[in-house]
């Protein structure tokens, strides 16, 4: 196989589809470009999706040699001449790696992901950029629901009983934004059966999240919380 | 494999009140109005990639320009809208604009949930873009879009529209009385056909510029809203008007090329140079240099590149490394990422970019209430045309997608009312599936992936930043001979999660807005704003301060702009 060339072996719903393939690297070369490759070179049916493709949708996650990633921003690995592809874990294949991410919507939808505005809230409030509660809100904002966090969590890829990394993580933002009303539900849903208290601290989360958030430091925040009623309510 | 064209009558139907073509800012804006202001309304949204995490509006860096400050007025930003539109705008869109754009921002924050940047004084803080003689430019930090779509999309778990991801729309059908009815829709992941009936439908799928060699857009964005009411016999007005932005990225052969770098970066003092050294935009606009209007500066970059002095890679050099590492992290993080990426780096050198095909002034014709010619119909954001006249200000996109997709949303609500469900048009619906399902239907033929590249490639050099009669023609001649082979063009595979399907009825709108892009570029004999005709490099107001409008048999006409709130004497 000649030095720029790479095989590519992409999970296919169909046993019978081609899976392996080779392709002539390119650079710069990110794994959508080995995909799209294969989609004018050799299968123009393959299925995987994408949108923008400068990590701004989260519509593109796939598993990169096992580890969660967005397709769009990974380069495609300078030292080897196989990799393989497959679709984000623990949400169901619709086709090759397309995946149906509607668990991971319900598991969001739990903790009251939008802010309750706060009735005397009629102008934009006056919050200085370094307060305190911007101070734990900001890091945890640009989230872009890709779910390679729940993709790359044992427990919530594993079973359907935990809200999972990205949930907890918008939860965490919105208690702690003085703006919300909500914040005691919410607290409630992170603290109840499918809440915190199932997350193992692997750090997974944290680890693959394509925007450097950080979902385990907010369940932390969000224990921390709980343990000391009402210390939420005071922000 | 072989797929049957399924017959009319046995195919789902979706009956709503309000249908929404399309699921970004412009899209979501109007569900949420319709939802708040009617909660008893049946809403669905028809979205052909993810609710809320496909098009454009998510991809705004920048921000959203709003008068806010004391000392700035929307007399101010109405001039600078119309100034930077070369006085071709439908003055009363732009001012629509600029007057509920300070109300959109007040409920994005206080009703939505986003929260821009504050200045020290914890109130919201406006930076500067070009083209604008205030600092009225509401951010978050260099990725605003992601705030406000993440902050749209959650509102959409309280006021729960029907959500229909990943079907694309097909074509609007009417009845035998020439009323809407609805649309005809293919749900990608199954590769099965919708009717759906609605009673109100809004179209805000976005633009068309990926249909250049050189572009910014997200995949979705391929002239579905505007190609499906040209169809449908809807005006179009300004198609020539297609905005490059100055600053995309060169990344040779990956997808990533294209891709803005944002406008702020000019804003905040980044410099130009050609391969030479030269800081180039002192020959074209000595006064404003960086900070003139994109059309301006893209011409410019395109121009120098074309003149030999670009690089290689036939690219210009934006260089912003002179404010320090670690000021250009703090300021523009999501930049600095994605030039390294690609192993460049905003922050300690030079990036080279290029023009990039961006945004789409022209579209369907509509008043201040996103009302069309067809009663039912109501389309926003950059599918509509008028608000920016010949070029639009930077940040005044995701302006226009929130301020008309929320106006669409209150106009829906009333229109519903006395609109009952009619039945489709037999022969409309089957026509639609035919021209839907034959790429899949035929057993041989070539893939439409080569077509598309050879529209990219025609429309980037005979329709590009710098145009002629004679390169236009040949344009026009290339899109009828792909017209032609998309005739024949077929998709192997299974009709459930086809992209390569996809792609063909993709291309047949690139097409559909192409044809209306070139024929209205070839009829305006001036140059103005992002239209820059070499042949008639000048911009000719005795005879232009006209704009185009085409209909669906491709007749041209042009019409008196009125100056209703400013004319350019008033101003120069």
């Amino acid at each position: 196989m000649p030095a720029n060339a790479l095989t590519v072996v992409v999970h296919r719903s169909d046993p019978e589809a081609q899976h392996s393939f080779r392709v002539t690297r390119t650079e710069p070369m990110m794994v959508l470009d080995l995909l799209l490759a294969i989609q004018r070179e050799h299968d123009a049916a393959i299925g995987f999706k994408y949108s923008c493709r400068v990590a701004m949708c989260g519509t593109c996650t796939v598993r990169l040699d096992g580890r969660s990633v967005l397709a769009c921003q990974t380069p495609v690995p300078p030292e080897r001449d196989t990799v393989r592809i497959d679709p984000a874990a623990g949400l169901p294949v619709v086709r090759d790696l397309v995946v149906d991410t509607a668990p991971f919507w319900r598991e969001w939808a739990k903790v009251t992901p939008y802010l309750v505005p706060r009735d005397d809230l009629t102008e934009p409030a006056v919050i200085a950029p370094d307060a305190e509660e911007r101070q734990l809100i900001d890091p945890g904002l640009d989230c872009i629901g890709c779910g390679a966090c729940f993709s790359s969590c044992a427990v919530a890829a594993g079973s359907r009983d935990f809200l999972g990394p990205a949930a907890l993580n918008r939860a965490m933002v919105l208690v702690a934004d003085s703006r919300d009303a909500a914040g005691a539900q919410r607290l409630a849903a992170a603290g109840g059966a499918g809440g915190v208290d199932r997350c193992h601290y692997v750090y997974g989360c944290s680890a693959v999240c394509p925007k450097g958030l950080d979902p385990a430091g907010a369940i932390r925040q969000l224990r921390a919380w709980r343990l000391r009623p009402g210390s939420a309510d005071d922000r | 494999m072989t797929v049957e064209i399924p017959d009319p009558a046995d195919l789902t139907v979706v009956d709503t009140d309000v249908a929404v073509v399309g699921s970004g800012g412009a899209g979501l804006m109007c569900v949420l109005h319709v939802k708040d202001a009617a909660p008893e309304l049946d809403v669905t949204v028809v979205s052909k990639g993810a609710v809320g995490r496909s098009g454009c509006t998510r991809m705004v860096q920048g921000g959203y320009n709003a008068v806010l400050d004391p000392a700035d007025s929307v007399d101010l930003h109405l001039r600078d809208t119309l100034e930077g539109g070369k006085f071709l705008n439908d003055q009363e869109l732009a001012h629509t604009l600029v007057t509920d754009a300070p109300k959109v921002i007040h409920e994005l924050e206080t009703r939505v949930g986003c929260f821009f940047d504050r200045g020290p004084d914890g109130r919201i803080h406006q930076k500067a873009f070009a083209g604008q003689q205030f600092d009225r430019t509401v951010h978050r930090g260099d990725l605003t879009g992601i705030e406000i779509m993440g902050r749209l999309r959650d509102q959409m778990f309280r006021v729960l529209p029907s959500e229909l991801e990943d079907v694309r729309a097909l074509d609007l059908v009417l009845d035998a009385d020439g009323e809407l009815t609805g649309l005809t829709a293919l749900d990608v992941r199954t590769g099965k056909a919708l009717l759906i009936r609605a009673r109100v439908v809004v179209v805000a799928t976005g633009g068309s510029a990926t249909m250049y060699r050189i572009a910014a857009p997200a995949r979705e964005k391929t002239g579905d809203g505007v190609a499906m009411c040209w169809r449908a016999g809807l005006p179009l007005r300004d198609m020539e008007m297609l905005q490059f932005h100055p600053t995309g990225l060169l990344a040779d052969q990956a997808r990533m090329t294209g891709a803005v770098l944002e406008e702020g970066l000019r804003g905040a003092g980044a410099y130009l140079f050609n391969a030479v050294g030269e800081r180039y935009m002192a020959r074209y606009d000595a006064e404003r240099m960086e900070r003139s209007t994109r059309d301006v500066v893209s011409r410019a970059g395109y121009t120098e590149i074309m003149a030999g002095r670009g690089t290689s890679a036939g690219g210009v050099l934006i260089d912003i490394s002179h404010l320090g590492k670690a000021e250009v992290e703090r300021l523009f993080p999501g930049m600095v990422e994605r030039t390294r990426q690609i192993g460049q780096d905003l922050a300690t050198g030079p990036v080279e970019v290029s023009p990039t095909a961006h945004f789409h002034m022209g579209g369907v014709l509509i008043d201040r209430d996103c009302r069309t010619e067809l009663a039912g119909l109501l389309v926003a954001g950059e599918d509509s045309g008028g608000t920016h006249g010949a070029n639009r200000l930077g940040g005044n996109g995701v302006a226009e997608s929130t301020v008309f997709g929320a106006r669409a949303g209150d106009t829906a609500v009333a229109e519903v009312v006395g609109r009952a469900l009619r039945e489709p048009d037999r022969a409309q619906v089957a026509a639609s599936l035919a021209r839907t399902y034959a790429p899949l239907s035929r057993t041989s033929g070539e893939t439409p992936f080569p077509l598309t590249a050879e529209l990219k490639d025609a429309m980037w050099l005979g329709c590009g930043v710098v145009r002629d009669g004679a390169g236009l023609r040949d344009c026009l001649g290339k899109i009828g001979e792909l017209t032609a082979r998309l005739e024949h063009v077929a998709v192997p595979g299974p009709a459930q999660v086809n992209y390569g399907w996809q792609e063909a009825l993709d291309l047949a709108n690139q097409l559909a807005v192409a044809r209306a892009v070139v024929v209205s570029a070839l009829h305006r004999e001036e140059s103005r704003g992002a239209h820059y005709r070499s042949d008639f490099p000048e911009q000719d107001d005795a005879q232009w301060s006209q704009y185009v409008v085409l209909r669906g048999n491709a007749e041209v006409e042009t019409h008196q702009v009125q100056h209703t709130r400013l004319s350019p004497e008033e101003v120069s």
